[in-house]
């Protein structure tokens, strides 16, 4: 007969191993999840393309809703200055490398160069602009314009919609 | 040190990132090193000034040029224009078709590719004559090469087959001001935009088509949220995201709603009596001169009530428009294809301006009728310098025998040699190519095989012509019928000018040596033309610069003079708008206004003198409605319309060699209204058929409100969905410009 003697060591073991053990159990059943119940968007398939990467924005406003919500009401939203001009693309293939702090020095100056050049000479050289210009408030990304409701759509939950 | 697994991915990616140098971007890492070279963007008629930075004699980098007239922005296609550059995608070697079409092009030395080309429109001239032989431009060549190109055609093998894509494009604008104030090209900059108090953006989609001119919009709005933004459009597009007042209506009846403004501006009395009474003439459709009086008995039929039983569009609302329109103390009408690719677009043009010469919103800052350009040198390049079957340089017509003659004698040719009757447009080029009158066509610049409407009709004549094509993508899908591809320098690898919109005219220097075996389409079009039998002492130039000096001495004392731009000054400066006769002159920002214009005489009695027509009067011409040529109807219940979406740009040539542009839109899509959606169970993504009388095709649907109900919409960038096969050819009786924005369709899931 093998007798169980529970010592310390033993208890930590057999404790890290029912963890692992669950922790397997849980992923398994997500798994299972996954494949019973593929994910359908609410107003049905996304559009039949195989590699839609820089539509970030349909999958950003429901698992990073507020930062996608600032983006599309703020000035390069309005403007459609799309997620990939500064960010990249996530795959790191695009012609920016991918970063989800952009560099003000490499990204910000190709457009602002003026505005990074006048800071500059009034606060010295910053490691970054967001210290002072919260990137997702004021300005870049913060409400800009009084007339912004484009269609008469009022939300962001239709997939596709490709801003 | 210590990292956690994130941030050493983060690490990894940083480094890797730095090490691709050669990426855009990654430039700021050697910034010491970085030379900046001043240009012009490749891509719209905004005519964005852009800085390429070069490292070890290599592009590398792009921001925008502070001091041209985007103040350093760049929209989402500019920012990213580097890697189009050294896309692997690029024509690097000449390439002839031995044995005719369908075979292998096959690479072969420089002169034999341009005496394989030589040959053969020396042969077509001498057997058919000149009239066999054509060239088809572009409202993206460089302003050099589309003179040069007009001079060897017209002057040099003595046809006037010389038309191009500004055709497609611009022709209805050129038509109405030509028709209403007797010269081409707008009156007003994009200073207006910063002066404008009411926006009238009528058939255009500011927002995506010219991002950047759209943010300096948005911006006027910022700043005095007073200022009022009208948006005439039957897609609410992002254009409508910062307008006061979105008005959709059936497609293609916007010319009831202009005169329908027209009708209550004056019953209202808020014409501007004074104004239209000295600098206007109101003139019948025939030409012949009318009163006040007529017109308004010509207008009398366009009441509220009758124009929204047209256009859809409520008589409140019509009211309302026309009363903000004429109230607003300056008002700016932008326009771009919505009305001038229309079987009527030349009368869409003559009524907006209508508006404005009645209202006297014209000749003042913010106060314009501006019509946006597609193409980034449609204006400077083709407009300007006559590049079309109809045109001479600098506003010149073939018609007039005075102005052949002048030319005559300028280019040193025997009076006679340019022949009296006007040459093919494209549409009618490219069917005289499939009836075989045209037997050999130099392309250059452009992608027809893609762009000419009813594309089914006129691919026969592309493959039964003998085709030369300078072209820098193998992506372009003319490239499918060349039988001689010749390599172009692209952009920043050869130097010339670009002239937008606001007749700002922009200098693009060489900032790289051009890849592979390319060559600057100058130094090709002049080698091949002498070897085609052309005299040399036609073309006496080494380089694009000789060509700007002679193009530039050619505008003195015309209308478009810009005899001050030498190019050392464009060099220097970032663009400069004509007239602009003297090299210590600034540049004019208000046409036809006495003190601004250096043409307006300074002891002028008048204000504003409207000197192209020989009254010094502007036209209010009398242009009734007029449907679409092919409205919807029972059998094709739906009305289809094609444009651009933000990620590409016409055919995708270049945007397409841009990861990020290429993914954000991999293939063209079909628009469909909800309500619409739902009585045919279409959902996102679903496959639809577009049937036309031409042709049908399937699209994935995106099921969205841009399309009002009743309205499709397409993108052309895919080429793999030509949707130019589904629409018609039908031309503008006047502007020869084909109707690309509506055509009637049925609409159906696909089973």
């Amino acid at each position: 007969m093998i007798t169980i003697s529970l010592t310390k060591k033993n208890m930590l073991l057999g404790a890290c191993g029912l963890f692992i053990l669950a922790v397997v159990g849980i992923g398994l059943f997500f798994l299972y999840l996954n494949f019973a119940f593929p994910v359908k968007h609410a107003t049905g398939t996304h559009l039949a393309v195989p590699d839609q990467y820089t539509d970030c924005v349909t999958c950003h406003t429901k698992v990073s809703a507020q930062v996608t919500q600032d983006w599309r009401e703020a000035k390069h939203g309005v403007t459609l200055v799309k997620c990939v001009v500064c960010h990249g693309e996530p795959d790191g293939k695009g012609s920016i490398p991918f970063m989800a702090t952009p560099d003000p020095k490499l990204i910000c100056s190709r457009c602002h160069d003026p505005a990074v050049v006048r800071m500059e000479a009034k606060y010295g050289n910053s490691a970054d602009c967001y210290s002072c210009h919260a990137y997702h408030q004021n300005p870049v990304h913060s409400n800009a314009y009084e007339t912004r409701v484009p269609t008469t759509q009022t939300t962001l939950d239709q997939p596709g919609q490709g801003f | 040190m210590k990292l956690s697994r994130r941030e050493f991915l983060k690490g990894a990616a940083a480094s890797t990132a730095l090490a691709a140098i050669g990426l855009p971007g990654v430039a700021a890492a050697a910034e010491a090193e970085t030379k900046w070279v001043k240009g012009v963007c490749r891509y719209c008629g905004t005519g964005c000034g852009v800085l390429v930075g070069v490292q070890n004699g290599k592009a590398v980098s792009i921001k925008g040029d502070p001091n041209n007239h985007n103040q350093g922005l760049l929209c989402l296609k500019g920012a990213m224009l580097i890697p189009v550059i050294y896309t692997p995608d690029r024509i690097l070697e000449p390439m002839i078709r031995r044995n005719g079409k369908g075979s292998e092009l096959e690479k072969v030395s420089w002169d034999e590719a341009l005496d394989f080309a030589a040959k053969r429109f020396r042969d077509t001239i001498s057997e058919f004559g000149p009239n066999a032989v054509a060239y088809y431009g572009s409202g993206q060549a460089l302003t050099e090469e589309s003179y040069l190109a007009n001079k060897i055609w017209k002057a040099g093998f003595k046809t006037n087959n010389v038309d191009g894509n500004p055709r497609l494009c611009m022709a209805s604008a050129v038509g109405g001001y030509t028709t209403t104030f007797g010269k081409d090209e707008p009156m007003g900059t994009y200073y207006d935009i910063d002066n404008a108090t009411c926006f009238f953006i009528i058939g255009s989609n500011t927002s995506e088509a010219h991002p950047v001119l759209f943010r300096r919009i948005a911006r006027r709005k910022q700043f005095n949220p007073d200022v009022k933004i009208i948006v005439v459009d039957p897609r609410r597009t992002n254009t409508s995201r910062i307008a006061d007042l979105h008005l959709h209506f059936k497609p293609g009846t916007d010319l009831a709603l202009l005169n329908g403004m027209a009708h209550v501006i004056i019953k209202d009395e808020l014409d501007d009596y004074r104004f239209h009474g000295r600098h206007c003439v109101f003139k019948d459709n025939d030409g012949s001169e009318r009163t006040f009086e007529d017109y308004k008995a010509f207008l009398a039929e366009y009441t509220p009530e009758r124009v929204q039983e047209i256009t859809g569009i409520s008589a409140e609302n019509v009211v309302k428009v026309a009363r903000l329109f004429a109230e607003s103390p300056n008002t700016l009408s932008l326009w771009c294809m919505g009305i001038n690719q229309r079987s009527y677009g030349v009368w869409a043009n003559n009524l907006i301006h209508n508006l404005h010469l009645l209202t006297g919103h014209i000749g003042r800052l913010g106060a314009s009728p501006l019509s946006l350009t597609g193409q980034p040198n449609a204006c400077g390049g083709v407009r300007d310098t006559g590049s079309l079957s109809h045109l001479l340089p600098a506003g010149r017509v073939i018609a007039n025998e005075k102005h052949r003659n002048e030319m005559e004698d300028f280019w040193g040719v025997p009076r006679g040699t340019i022949q009296p009757t006007i040459g093919h447009h494209a549409v009618a080029l490219f069917g005289a190519m499939a009836t075989g009158d045209v037997k050999a066509v130099f392309i250059h610049c452009t992608n027809p095989a893609h762009t000419l409407p009813n594309l089914n009709k006129y691919t026969p004549g592309l493959q039964k012509a003998f085709i030369v094509q300078t072209e820098c993508f193998h992506d372009a899908e003319t490239t499918k019928y060349a039988d001689v591809l010749l390599p172009a320098a692209f952009w920043c690898e050869t130097d010339g000018v670009y002239g937008c919109t606001e007749r700002r005219y922009s200098l693009t220097e060489q900032a790289v040596q051009p890849s592979g075996n390319s060559r600057p389409v100058v130094n090709i079009m002049m080698d091949f033309a002498k070897r085609a039998g052309v005299d040399p002492k036609l073309i006496p130039f080494e380089n694009a610069a000789d060509i700007w000096d002679e193009w530039r001495t050619l505008s003195n004392g015309s209308p478009y003079n810009f005899y001050g731009m030498t190019r050392e000054r464009l060099k220097k400066e970032s663009g400069i708008r004509w007239p602009c006769p003297t090299e210590d002159h600034p540049g004019t920002v208000l046409r036809f206004v006495r003190g601004e214009d250096p043409l307006v005489p300074a002891d002028h009695p008048e204000k504003v003198f409207f000197y192209g027509n020989p009254n010094g009067k502007a036209n209010i011409l009398f242009r009734p409605y007029m449907p679409p040529f092919e409205p919807a109807d029972a059998d094709y219940p739906f009305v289809l319309t094609t444009g651009r979406v933000i990620d590409h740009w016409h055919t995708a040539t270049m945007t397409g060699q841009v990861p990020e542009l290429r993914k954000a839109y991999p293939g063209a899509f079909v628009e469909v209204n909800p309500e619409d959606a739902a009585r045919m169970d279409i959902r996102n993504g679903d496959q639809v058929v577009l049937e036309t009388r031409r042709d049908k095709m399937t699209f994935p649907a995106k099921v969205t409100d841009t399309c009002m109900p009743g309205l499709v919409f397409c993108p052309f960038f895919d080429k793999k969905k030509l949707v130019n096969r589904l629409f018609h050819d039908a031309v503008d009786n006047i502007s020869k410009e084909p109707e690309y924005k509506i055509c009637a369709t049925k609409v159906y899931k696909q089973v």
